[in-house]
């Protein structure tokens, strides 16, 4: 490993709710153009450790690009740029110039839209993230897998066929696949990128219960458009509209009883 | 009433403008596939009736003993070569060894020849006056050759003299002579005692080789008188079944031709005609007599040389100063087992021969696809076998593909996955700008930069433990490979930067949110993914270098033969033909209709078959693993 998150081992780490922040964004602004037009502006947050913490808003507010800034993944865009600001996960501000982004995103994992298990078998999938960090022990390999597929839920329907195709598996166990894909390296945050759009609503409650039960060992942030889930999976909801964070709050303030006008709006139905 | 929905427009033979307009388009496509099927039916045709005649050719060659005799061209064309060889290390060693006493001799030879050249009238007038009994014209003829000598010696070039230059470094040698020359004596004609010496030096130094060459020479001697009388019976009767053929058409139009002359030319004319025999067959059996009994002889000749060259290559030295000499020694020592073994059977395949034996029809398909040799420029025979054509074709092809994978889906992986748009904007025209370079200019650059170049890079010491180094042929099929690599990575890299591009955008984000490197996701996410796109490329790739003609014309070097697998990789440094290059090569040459013309066609179609299957074979990987990802 190198020089990176000076973090605790996971399976070491105490995953119990505290009031302890593990994301803390100060002042960012982020810019697809190279700072031309700032698509996030002057976004402050904390994300507290161990919790759910939701990001809502109507579409274009930027809750998907703040959530790609968070483990990095819009370094593959040529032209994207942090104008201001910093985002420090567990005390170490990630675009620092000795982050590795590789390494960052072992420890920040996500769970993407659409589902998107590789064309390998449901084995190697899950297996994936370990082998590229050089993992060849077959034992090591097995019980991470047997271990992320049942967190997932998933391991009672695939585990006489681990073998097979991952794509031969139903949207759902699809998506509950790449959760556990992700769990798989024991990151210390997923972050979840409207995971149930893809799916049906049966499909949906399950992936919403398997949150549920991730919340214990991993904080999540999750990415949503349906603000019932919102409400159903998340302790904390913040509303972005057209780049900046309008309100921050619990999700039952947010949804009960917001302060801003905007928000209103927003969660009554009026607009988005 | 009003007739609303009447057709408008004029209609010409029955047909309106949209039904002309439809034919017109549908015609064009039609067009096209009738003449694919006509040129395809003509390709068969053509090339489906070789059989038949090579068969009849075939049927000739055993009746009229010519496969007898082949046995025993090919057996003393081998021991042709043990002779060159061994004279090849003889001189080499000879040179080595006695480089000064070499020099000596020949140089005194051509000291002399210069001597009497221009000496001829002073020699004449000393002879006179030494048979004469004048002392004073004998002494001032004596003086006036002594100048002469002086003069000459005193002009003379060493470098025009010694024209090896085997005495650049002895210059003492080389004043030596000088000395001896200006105190010979023309009728005397004696050799300087150091001349002697030398060259008794370099004749007792090389004696036991002189005897292992002499032995080996000689071996071969009774194999090789056979051979001669043995052709000229064979093509004696070659001729004669010919004129045979044409005997009933011959006679017709010389007595036509009697019609319109007179007297006595036409009395020599019908004389001729009536000489003139038709027989319905024509009498083999008389005429291979002579073979036929020669069997004899020639196992007698088999064995005088398989004993003998076995016992001139054991007299042949074991040490040697010159290593081209143990090279070639070396070769020979090695080539001697598969040589005696492959003329034991030879000859008994030759005793074997019986002019009336059948010739099977299945023979002359085996022999065009299986046999090892194309034999087309000879006045003595004509031999089809595809074998160092599609042996050329193959090594040339796969040495393309060896240069042309790994560079272009490196390319394409670089320029899809690694590159900055600026570098894809740049790097992705260049590439397939070379599409655009005619092929015959590659073949000039091949010719005139490339081989030069690896020749020269060959040649240099420190490479030299390559096989095939240092190349003897400029043209080879490794040069031919290489440029035909650079034709096949366009397409190659095209169709792979596609089917990477087809690699959806979630599989590389979902490998690189789990922390894998960019290289990583390309090695283990991506590449896999397109792997049916990057196979059928690579086919598509070989498709396109086994149908390439112009280049490994120009540059393969066009040697009929099937390479020599005994020297291992370095085959792909020899110099080789293709069915491409000589179907180019010949094809302008050949008579329509002929056994050559076919066999051109035949050729042609099994090229076709070739690019076909590689087709579809690529189309049906596209469609297979395309629809497992």
């Amino acid at each position: 490993m190198s020089d990176t998150l000076p973090i605790l081992d996971s399976a070491d780490a105490p995953h119990i709710a505290t009031n302890e922040t593990i994301i803390n964004i100060d002042d960012l602004s982020f810019s697809y153009d190279l700072g031309k037009t700032n698509t996030l502006r002057n976004i402050s947050l904390e994300i507290p450790k161990g919790k759910v913490t939701a990001f809502i808003g109507p579409s274009g507010c930027g809750k998907s690009t703040l959530l790609r800034c968070l483990n990095r993944m819009n370094d593959l865009v040529d032209t994207a740029k942090v104008t201001t600001g910093k985002i420090n996960i567990l005390g170490q501000d990630i675009n620092a110039s000795d982050v590795d982004a590789i390494e960052l995103r072992k420890h920040v994992g996500m769970v993407f839209q659409k589902y998107n298990p590789f064309p390998k078998s449901i084995y190697e999938n899950v297996a994936y993230g370990l082998r590229v960090q050089g993992i060849k022990n077959k034992s090591i390999l097995d019980q991470a897998v047997e271990e992320s597929l049942q967190k997932s839920a998933l391991w009672s329907e695939v585990k006489d066929r681990l073998n097979d195709s991952a794509l031969g598996l139903s949207g759902g166990q699809q998506q509950r696949l790449c959760i556990a894909r992700t769990i798989a390296v024991k990151p210390q945050i997923v972050l979840m990128d409207e995971p149930c759009s893809a799916l049906d609503p049966i499909a949906t409650a399950r992936i919403e219960e398997l949150i549920a039960e991730l919340q214990q060992e991993f904080t999540i942030v999750i990415v949503t458009h349906n603000m019932q889930q919102a409400t159903r999976v998340s302790d904390r909801t913040a509303f972005f509209y057209l780049g900046e964070l309008i309100e921050y709050a619990d999700t039952q303030v947010i949804f009960g009883n917001p302060s801003k006008k905007q928000t209103e709006d927003y969660v009554s139905g009026r607009f988005g | 009433m009003a007739k609303h929905f009447q057709r408008k427009g004029q209609r010409l033979l029955g047909l309106d403008k949209q039904s002309w307009i439809k034919g017109f388009f549908g015609s064009n496509a039609g067009l096209s596939i009738v003449v694919l099927f006509l040129i395809c039916l003509f390709l068969m045709i053509e090339a489906f009736r070789f059989f038949p005649a090579h068969h009849e050719l075939l049927k000739v060659n055993r009746q009229s003993g010519q496969e007898f005799v082949d046995h025993i061209i090919d057996e003393a064309d081998g021991y042709q070569e043990f002779v060159s060889y061994t004279n090849q290390a003889y001189f080499a060693e000879y040179d080595e060894r006695f480089e000064k006493e070499r020099g000596i001799k020949d140089s005194w030879g051509a000291l002399l020849g210069e001597i009497e050249d221009n000496g001829e009238d002073q020699i004449e007038v000393l002879e006179e006056a030494r048979d004469g009994d004048d002392p004073a014209v004998l002494e001032k003829a004596e003086a006036e050759w002594k100048a002469f000598l002086a003069e000459l010696t005193s002009e003379v070039d060493r470098a025009e003299i010694d024209s090896f230059n085997r005495l650049e470094e002895y210059p003492e040698a080389w004043n030596d002579l000088l000395k001896s020359a200006l105190t010979y004596d023309p009728i005397e004609e004696e050799t300087p005692a150091f001349v002697a010496d030398a060259i008794k030096t370099q004749e007792e130094g090389m004696k036991s080789f002189t005897e292992a060459k002499t032995e080996i020479t000689a071996s071969g001697r009774a194999l090789k008188d056979l051979r001669a009388k043995l052709v000229k019976i064979t093509a004696q009767i070659a001729e004669d079944v010919e004129l045979d053929k044409s005997a009933a058409d011959r006679k017709a139009a010389i007595l036509e031709g009697a019609k319109v002359l007179e007297g006595e030319a036409r009395e020599a004319a019908l004389a001729e005609a009536e000489k003139i025999v038709i027989r319905d067959e024509f009498p083999y059996a008389e005429r291979v007599k002579p073979l036929s009994e020669s069997k004899e002889n020639h196992e007698k000749a088999a064995a005088e040389l398989r004993e003998k060259l076995t016992t001139g290559i054991a007299k042949l030295p074991t040490k040697f100063q010159s290593d081209k000499a143990a090279e070639l020694v070396a070769k020979i020592r090695n080539g001697r087992e598969p040589y005696l073994k492959n003329l034991d059977r030879s000859v008994q395949k030759a005793s074997e021969w019986q002019f009336d034996e059948k010739v099977g029809f299945l023979q002359s398909i085996a022999k065009f696809f299986f046999g090892s040799k194309w034999v087309t420029n000879s006045s003595w025979t004509e031999v089809y076998g595809l074998g160092p054509l599609f042996t050329g074709s193959i090594m040339i092809s796969l040495i393309a593909l060896f240069v042309a994978v790994p560079l272009s889906i490196g390319a394409a992986i670089y320029v899809n996955r690694l590159a900055t748009r600026r570098e894809q904007t740049l790097i992705k025209p260049s590439i397939e700008m070379i599409q655009a370079i005619p092929s015959i200019v590659l073949g000039f650059f091949g010719i005139m930069v490339l081989g030069e170049v690896l020749q020269d890079l060959s040649q240099r010491p420190f490479l030299s433990w390559i096989p095939g180094f240092p190349i003897q042929d400029r043209l080879n099929a490794l040069n031919a490979g290489l440029l035909l690599g650079l034709m096949a990575v366009p397409t190659i890299f095209t169709l792979c930067e596609d089917a990477l591009n087809n690699v959806p955008r979630a599989f590389s984000e979902a490998s690189l949110a789990l922390g894998a490197s960019k290289l990583q996701t390309v090695i283990r996410v991506v590449v896999p993914s397109a792997i049916s796109g990057i196979l059928a490329a690579v086919l598509l790739g070989l498709g396109r270098v086994i149908g390439e003609t112009m280049v490994v014309l120009l540059v393969a070097g066009n040697r009929i033969a099937m390479p020599a697998w005994g020297d291992g990789v370095s085959i792909i440094t020899q110099p080789t033909h293709t069915m491409t290059g000589i179907i180019a090569q010949e094809m302008p040459e050949v008579g329509a209709g002929t056994l050559h013309y076919r066999a051109l066609f035949l050729v042609g179609l099994v090229l076709f078959s070739i690019s076909l299957m590689i087709n579809v074979g690529a189309q049906k990987i596209i469609k297979r693993l395309g629809h497992a990802s």
